[in-house]
C-alpha cells in the first residue's frame, strides 16, 4: 500500500511540471486549495478527502476521464486567504485547468485574476453567489446550488412554502463573520422587507466560534421564532453545544448545507433531535458509487479518511466526492465536444458549461438520490439543482422534505444587479459576449 | 435625547426587568473569567520569577488537552492519561529551558518575549504534525467530569447551569488555594518568590536558577492542562483556543504583571464585564462582537489612571 | 580583499557621517539595485512575483515602519496590522469616492489616516511604557479590527464585506486590479520601497533620529537633557504609522487585490513583528533581510518535498512548515538576538580586515 501510494504521488509530482514537459501532457491536471489545518478543518478534511477519493477511484477503476490520469495535487491553504493567492499563482504557473478555491475569501481574490487569466474557477456549494451569471462571470462556477439559493430554500421551507406566514416573526441569522456568512444577508434584507419579517444578523467573529455564549445569550433575549445558521468549521458544533444549552427549540433551528456534519451532531446525541439542515447531498454509503469509492480506493488504502469516525457514511464526505463528479462530468463532457483527451482551459470551462446531470447520468454513475439532476448553460453557471431538508434524529440525518427549490423570481434580479455591480467595480471587465442566452 | 436613554437607562432598565436572564449574563462572564484568570495565572507565575513575558502560555494549554485527549484516542486510559500528560509537560518544561532559555540568559525583555513567540509557533507546529489540525473533543466522561445541567429558577425565570462549568470553577479555585499554599509554604514557593524580588540575592544565596525555571515552566504546564480540560470541555479542543488565551494580556495588564491577586481579580472582573457589557451595550447599540476588544480598552483605561495595573509593582526608576 | 578600506580617506566629519564610509558599500548597494530593478525583472515569473518578490518589498516596508517606532525610538507595538489596515481602507474610501484620483496621490494621503491612528492610539505611551504599552496598541488592534468589520461605509455597503481593488491606471498602465500586468505592479512597489527607505535612513540619521534613539535608551535621562519626550514619542508614532500605512494600501492595492477585515488580524502584526526582530531591532537593512527569511522561506521550503520528491501531503508541508519557522526563530535568537542585520554588520567587519584579521 505504501509503495503504490508513493509511486502515485511521485507521479503527480513529476507531473506537476518540475520534470520533462512530455510527461506533464499525461495527466489533466485539476488541483484543490485544501485546509487540513486550522480551525476550519474540522469541515473542510471530510470534504476534501471526498473530492480527492472520488479522483484516485476515477484513477484506479478507468485509468483516469478518458483514459487520461488525473493529477489532483492539494495545496495547503489553512483558509488564510493570503496562503490562496500562492496557491493559486503556483497552480496557475504549474499548468493547473481549474482552480477550486474552497474559500469565500479565497474566491474574492481569485475570481478577478480568473476572469483576466483564462482559468475556470470552480466553487461547487461556496462562492460568490453572483457567480451564477455566466455572461458577467464568464469563468467562474458554483454549482449546484448558490448561497442565495439555499437561503430562498431554507426561507420557503420554515414558512411552510409561503413567506406570508413569517409575517410577524423574527428571524435570527447567526453568521460567521467572514465573507462567506455575510454573503446571504442581501437576500435575507429583501425577502424580510417584501413579507415584513424581522431579520436578525448575529455575527460570530473568527476568535468567538468556539465560545458562542454572548450570541446565544443574545438569542435567549430576542427570543427569534427561527435561527437560521450559516457557520462553517468549529462555530457549527460551538453554535449546536450552545443551543441545548440555551435550550432554544431544535426544532427551530436550521443551517445551510455545511452544517449538515454528523460530527458536530454526534457532541450532543439525542438532545440534537429535531435540528434540520438544508443539503444539495443526501449520503447513500449503499449507492453503487460509493460502493465503487469504497472498493478501489478506502479499502485499497489510499484514502486519507477517518474510517473510525464514521467519515465514509457521512454527509460532507459523500458531498466532497459529488463536487468531484461535477468536475469529472465536465472534463468528460469537455473531452468529447473538442475530440481529445488532452484539454485546456477554455475546453473545460465549455465542458462546465455543459454538464448535464440528468436522472440518467445520476443512475449510471451510481449516484441515484445522492443529489438532484442539474444542468447548467453559458447563461446559467450555477444550475440551482435545489437541496433537500435533512433532520437530524438523534443518531443520523434523515430527509424530510421534497426536493426544494429557490425562489427564481427573487434571485435573478438580484444576481443581474449585483454581476452588474462587480463589473462595474471591476472595469474594463471582461464579458462572455458569445452567450446569447 | 433618546440616545443617552439608550446609553444610560435602556441597559439597567433591561436588567431589572429579566433577572434571571441578568443572572445568567454573569454567570457566563464569570465561567469565561475563571478561564482567563487561569491563563494569566501561568503567565504570572513565569514573568514573577524569570521576566519573561511568556507568549506560549495560550499554545501551552492547547498542547496540553491534545496531548490528553491524543493519548486517550491511542488506548490510553483517561486517568492514567493525565500524569502522562504532566510527564510531556514536564519534558517540555525541561526542553524550553535547556534549548530556550539558558541560551538567551541575560538578553532583554523584547528578545526573550520574542523566543516564547517562536516556541507558540513550533508547539503549533510539532502539536499540528502530532494530533492533525482537526477538532477534537475533550475526554469529559471519561475523566468523570459531570456533564449534565442544573437549572435553577428564580424570579420565575430560569438559570442554566452547567456541572462541567461549576466543576471547573470549583477546580480552578482549588489549584489556585495549592499554588499559593506551595508558593507562600514550602521552600521552593519560596525560592520562586525569592528569585521574583531579586535575582542576585536569590542566586547569591544559593538558588538554582534553572531547577527554578524548570519548577515554574512545570507548573505553567499543570494551570495549562488544567485550563485545557476546562476549556477543551466547553469547547472543544483545536488550535483556535490560542486566540482565546490572548485574552489573557488584558488580564494581566488590568490586574498587574507580578500579581497573582491580579490576575485573579482581573480575569474575573474582566470576564464578567465584557459579557455584561456585550449583551446590554454592545449588541443594542453597536452592533455586536465588543468582547472582541472590551478587555483591551478597559485595561488601557485603567492603564491610564494607574500605569502599573491595579495589583502591579509600582515602578520606580532612576537614572 | 573585496571590503579593502586602504586608500580610503576621510578628511571631514561630514565624509565620516556619509551614508557610506566605504566606497564597497555603494557598489555593494548599487549590485543589488541592478538586481531588483534589471535581472529579476528580466528572469522572475508570474509566480516568483507574486509569492516572493512583491510580498518581501511590501512586508520588508512594514517592518520598516514599524521598527522605526519599536527600533528606534524604543515603544514597542503589537497593532502593526490594524494600522496596515487603516492605510488600505482609506485608499480605498479615497479611490472610490474620488476615481478621477491618481492611484499615488491616494496612497500618500492614506499613510496620513494610518499616521493619525497611530498618533491616536500612541497617546498613551507618554503614560505608560514597555509590554503595558503593547497593551495600548493591541487595544488599537482588535478595535480597528472591530470597526473594519463593523462599519459598513468602509466596504461600501460590499454585500461580503470585503473590499475590492478597482483597476487604475498611471501614464496609461494598469497598475492596480486584476488587468494589471505584474511587472508594473512590481516596479511600482519597488520604486515607492526605495523612496521611503531613502527617507527613513535620512530621518533616522538625522536629528529627529536621535530623539528618538535617546528616548529609547532611557526616557527619563533624555527628558533631563531637555528633549521633549511627547514630541518625540509622538512623532515616532505618526512617521512609523505612515510608512506602516503605506505599506497597508500596497498589500491590498499591489498584491492582494481583495481584502476583508480579518486579513489584518493580529497575526499580520506578529508577522511584521517577527521581520523586524529576526531582521534586526534599529536597523534599516534588517527588514529586507528578515522579510526574506519570514516571508519567503516558507514559500521556498514548501516547494522542497514536491522538488525531491517526498511524499508528504500538503497539509504536512505546512505543519512542518510552521515547526520549522518557529525553531528558526528560536535559533536566530539565539544565535544573534541583535538580528540578521547585527550578523551581516559582524560579517563585513571581518571581511574588512580579511584575510590579515591582525
Amino acid at each position: 500500500m505504501k509503495m503504490t501510494f508513493k509511486t502515485a504521488l511521485l507521479s503527480t509530482i513529476l507531473a506537476a511540471g518540475l520534470a520533462m514537459p512530455a510527461f506533464a501532457q499525461e495527466v489533466l491536471k485539476l488541483p484543490n486549495m485544501s485546509y487540513r489545518t486550522g480551525p476550519f478543518a474540522a469541515t473542510g478534511t471530510p470534504h476534501m478527502n471526498g473530492q480527492r477519493d472520488y479522483m484516485t477511484m476515477l484513477n484506479e477503476r478507468d485509468g483516469g476521464i478518458g483514459g487520461v490520469r488525473v493529477a489532483f495535487d492539494e495545496c495547503e491553504t489553512g483558509y488564510n486567504t493570503e496562503k490562496g493567492v500562492e496557491c493559486y499563482e503556483k497552480s496557475k504557473a504549474e499548468g493547473a485547468l481549474v482552480t477550486q478555491p474552497w474559500s469565500t475569501g479565497i474566491t474574492l481574490q481569485v475570481l478577478p485574476r480568473t476572469n483576466v487569466d483564462a482559468i475556470p474557477m470552480y466553487a461547487p456549494g461556496y462562492g460568490f453567489s453572483a457567480m451564477q451569471d455566466g455572461k458577467t462571470f464568464k469563468w467562474a462556477f458554483n454549482p449546484p446550488t448558490s448561497y442565495w439559493d439555499g437561503a430562498s430554500m431554507i426561507m420557503n421551507a420554515i414558512s411552510d412554502g409561503d413567506l406570508a406566514n413569517l409575517k410577524g416573526k423574527k428571524v435570527a441569522f447567526l453568521h460567521l463573520d467572514h465573507p462567506y456568512g455575510k454573503e446571504p444577508l442581501p437576500l435575507l434584507e429583501k425577502l424580510a422587507a417584501d413579507h415584513g419579517f424581522e431579520l436578525l444578523p448575529i455575527p460570530v467573529g473568527l476568535s468567538e466560534m468556539q465560545n458562542q455564549s454572548a450570541q446565544w445569550l443574545q438569542i435567549r433575549r430576542e427570543r427569534p421564532d427561527f435561527v437560521v445558521m450559516w457557520g462553517w468549521g468549529a462555530m457549527n458544533a460551538g453554535a449546536i453545544t450552545e443551543a441545548v444549552k440555551t435550550r432554544y427549540p431544535m426544532d427551530q433551528f436550521v443551517s445551510v448545507w455545511w452544517g449538515a456534519h454528523e460530527p458536530d451532531l454526534k457532541l450532543v446525541g439525542e438532545e440534537g433531535k429535531g435540528y434540520r439542515a438544508l443539503s444539495w447531498n443526501f449520503a447513500d454509503p449503499n449507492a453503487k458509487l460509493m460502493q465503487d469509492v469504497k472498493k478501489h480506493v478506502v479499502d485499497a488504502g489510499k484514502s486519507q479518511l477517518n474510517q473510525g469516525a464514521g467519515e465514509f457514511e457521512s454527509t460532507p464526505y459523500q458531498r466532497g466526492i459529488l463536487m468531484s463528479v461535477i468536475l469529472a462530468e465536465a472534463v468528460k463532457a469537455a473531452q468529447e465536444h473538442a475530440g481529445t483527451k488532452m484539454i485546456n482551459r477554455e475546453q473545460l470551462r465549455w465542458g462546465l458549461e455543459n454538464v448535464k446531470l440528468d436522472e440518467a447520468t445520476l443512475e449510471e454513475l451510481g449516484a441515484t438520490g445522492m443529489m438532484a439532476p442539474f444542468s447548467m448553460s453559458c447563461s446559467n453557471h450555477t444550475g440551482h439543482a435545489g437541496a433537500w431538508m435533512v433532520e437530524w434524529d438523534g443518531t443520523k440525518f434523515n430527509k424530510v422534505s421534497d426536493l426544494l427549490s429557490a425562489d427564481r423570481a427573487v434571485i435573478d434580479p438580484l444576481v443581474e444587479k449585483a454581476a452588474a455591480d462587480y463589473a462595474a467595480a471591476n472595469q474594463p471587465w471582461q464579458m462572455n459576449e458569445e452567450c446569447t442566452q | 435625547m433618546s440616545y443617552l436613554h439608550s446609553i444610560f437607562v435602556a441597559p439597567f432598565a433591561d436588567m431589572a426587568d429579566a433577572p434571571d436572564f441578568f443572572l445568567q449574563v454573569v454567570w457566563e462572564g464569570l465561567v469565561s473569567g475563571v478561564l482567563y484568570a487561569l491563563i494569566a495565572l501561568g503567565f504570572v507565575l513565569i514573568y514573577k520569577s524569570s521576566r519573561i513575558f511568556n507568549f506560549a502560555q495560550g499554545i501551552m494549554v492547547v498542547f496540553a488537552a491534545l496531548t490528553l485527549v491524543g493519548l486517550h484516542e491511542n488506548g490510553v486510559p483517561a486517568l492514567l492519561a493525565v500524569p502522562l500528560t504532566l510527564l510531556v509537560m514536564f519534558v517540555l518544561a525541561v526542553g524550553i529551558e535547556r534549548a530556550v532559555l539558558r541560551p538567551l540568559v541575560n538578553q532583554p525583555d523584547i528578545i526573550l518575549f520574542m523566543a516564547t513567540i517562536g516556541i507558540t509557533l513550533f508547539l503549533i507546529g510539532l502539536g499540528e504534525t502530532i494530533f492533525g489540525g482537526a477538532n477534537k473533543v475533550m475526554i469529559t466522561e471519561q475523566l468523570g467530569i459531570p456533564t449534565g445541567s442544573w437549572v435553577v429558577e428564580p424570579f420565575g425565570g430560569f438559570v442554566s447551569v452547567e456541572q462541567k462549568d461549576v466543576t471547573a470553577v470549583v477546580g480552578a479555585v482549588l489549584l489556585v488555594i495549592a499554588l499559593l499554599v506551595f508558593l507562600n509554604k514550602s521552600k521552593m514557593g519560596r525560592a520562586i518568590r525569592a528569585l521574583g524580588d531579586d535575582h542576585q540575592a536569590a542566586l547569591s544565596v544559593g538558588i538554582s536558577l534553572s531547577t527554578i525555571w524548570v519548577l515554574v515552566w512545570f507548573i505553567s504546564g499543570i494551570i495549562a492542562l488544567a485550563t485545557g480540560i476546562v476549556w477543551g470541555a466547553r469547547a472543544g479542543v483545536s488550535f483556535a483556543l490560542e486566540v482565546i488565551a490572548l485574552k489573557a494580556l488584558p488580564v494581566l495588564m488590568l490586574g498587574g504583571l507580578e500579581s497573582v491577586t491580579g490576575a485573579i481579580v482581573g480575569g474575573l472582573a474582566i470576564g464578567i464585564l465584557e459579557k455584561v457589557f456585550e449583551i446590554y451595550w454592545g449588541q443594542p447599540l453597536l452592533g455586536g462582537n465588543t468582547e472582541a476588544w472590551f478587555a483591551y480598552m478597559l485595561a488601557l483605561l485603567v492603564l491610564l489612571v494607574r500605569p502599573q495595573g491595579l495589583f502591579g509593582e509600582k515602578i520606580i526608576e532612576r537614572v | 580583499m573585496f571590503y579593502r578600506i586602504a586608500g580610503q580617506y576621510k578628511t571631514s566629519y561630514g565624509a565620516d557621517y556619509a551614508l557610506f564610509p566605504i566606497k564597497q558599500d555603494a557598489w555593494l548597494l548599487a549590485l543589488i539595485l541592478v538586481f531588483a530593478f534589471v535581472v529579476f525583472p528580466l528572469t522572475a515569473s508570474d509566480f516568483m512575483f507574486r509569492a516572493l518578490l512583491i510580498p518581501v518589498l511590501i512586508y520588508a516596508l512594514a517592518a520598516l515602519g514599524l521598527n522605526i517606532l519599536t527600533g528606534y525610538a524604543g515603544q514597542l507595538s503589537l497593532g502593526t496590522g490594524a494600522f496596515m489596515g487603516v492605510g488600505a481602507y482609506a485608499c480605498y474610501k479615497l479611490i472610490t469616492i474620488f476615481p478621477e484620483m491618481n492611484i499615488i496621490g491616494a496612497i500618500v494621503l492614506s499613510g496620513f489616516f494610518s499616521a493619525a491612528a497611530g498618533v491616536a492610539f500612541g497617546l498613551p505611551s507618554l503614560r505608560i511604557k514597555g509590554f503595558y504599552l503593547a497593551i495600548a496598541t493591541l487595544a488599537a488592534q482588535f478595535f480597528l479590527l472591530w470597526l473594519f468589520q463593523k462599519w459598513a461605509w468602509l466596504y461600501n455597503y460590499n454585500a461580503s464585506g470585503a473590499i475590492q481593488v478597482p483597476n487604475t491606471q498611471l501614464f496609461g498602465v494598469t497598475i492596480t486590479g486584476a488587468q494589471a500586468p505584474v511587472l508594473a505592479q512590481y516596479f511600482f512597489v519597488l520604486i515607492t520601497v526605495c523612496i521611503l527607505t531613502a527617507f527613513a535612513i535620512n530621518i533616522t540619521r538625522g536629528r529627529i533620529g536621535r530623539t528618538w534613539k535617546a528616548v529609547r535608551d532611557m526616557d527619563i535621562a533624555a527628558e533631563l537633557v531637555g528633549i521633549n519626550l511627547m514630541k518625540a514619542k509622538l512623532s515616532a508614532f505618526f512617521v512609523s504609522s505612515y510608512i506602516v500605512g503605506i505599506a497597508g494600501a500596497l498589500f491590498v492595492f499591489l498584491w492582494r487585490g481583495a481584502a476583508e477585515a480579518d486579513l489584518f488580524d493580529i497575526q499580520l502584526s506578529f508577522r511584521v513583528l517577527f521581520i523586524a526582530i529576526i531582521g534586526g531591532l534599529g536597523s534599516i537593512l534588517g527588514n529586507y533581510l528578515g522579510a526574506l527569511l519570514i516571508v519567503a522561506l516558507p514559500v521556498i521550503i514548501g516547494t522542497v518535498p514536491a522538488a525531491v520528491g517526498l511524499p508528504i501531503s500538503s497539509a504536512m508541508v505546512e505543519h512542518l512548515n510552521t515547526m520549522i519557522i518557529g525553531a528558526l526563530i528560536i535559533g536566530f535568537l539565539i544565535l544573534e538576538p541583535h538580528g540578521l542585520a547585527r550578523l551581516w554588520a559582524l560579517m563585513r567587519e571581518k571581511l574588512i580586515i580579511w584575510p590579515f584579521p591582525h
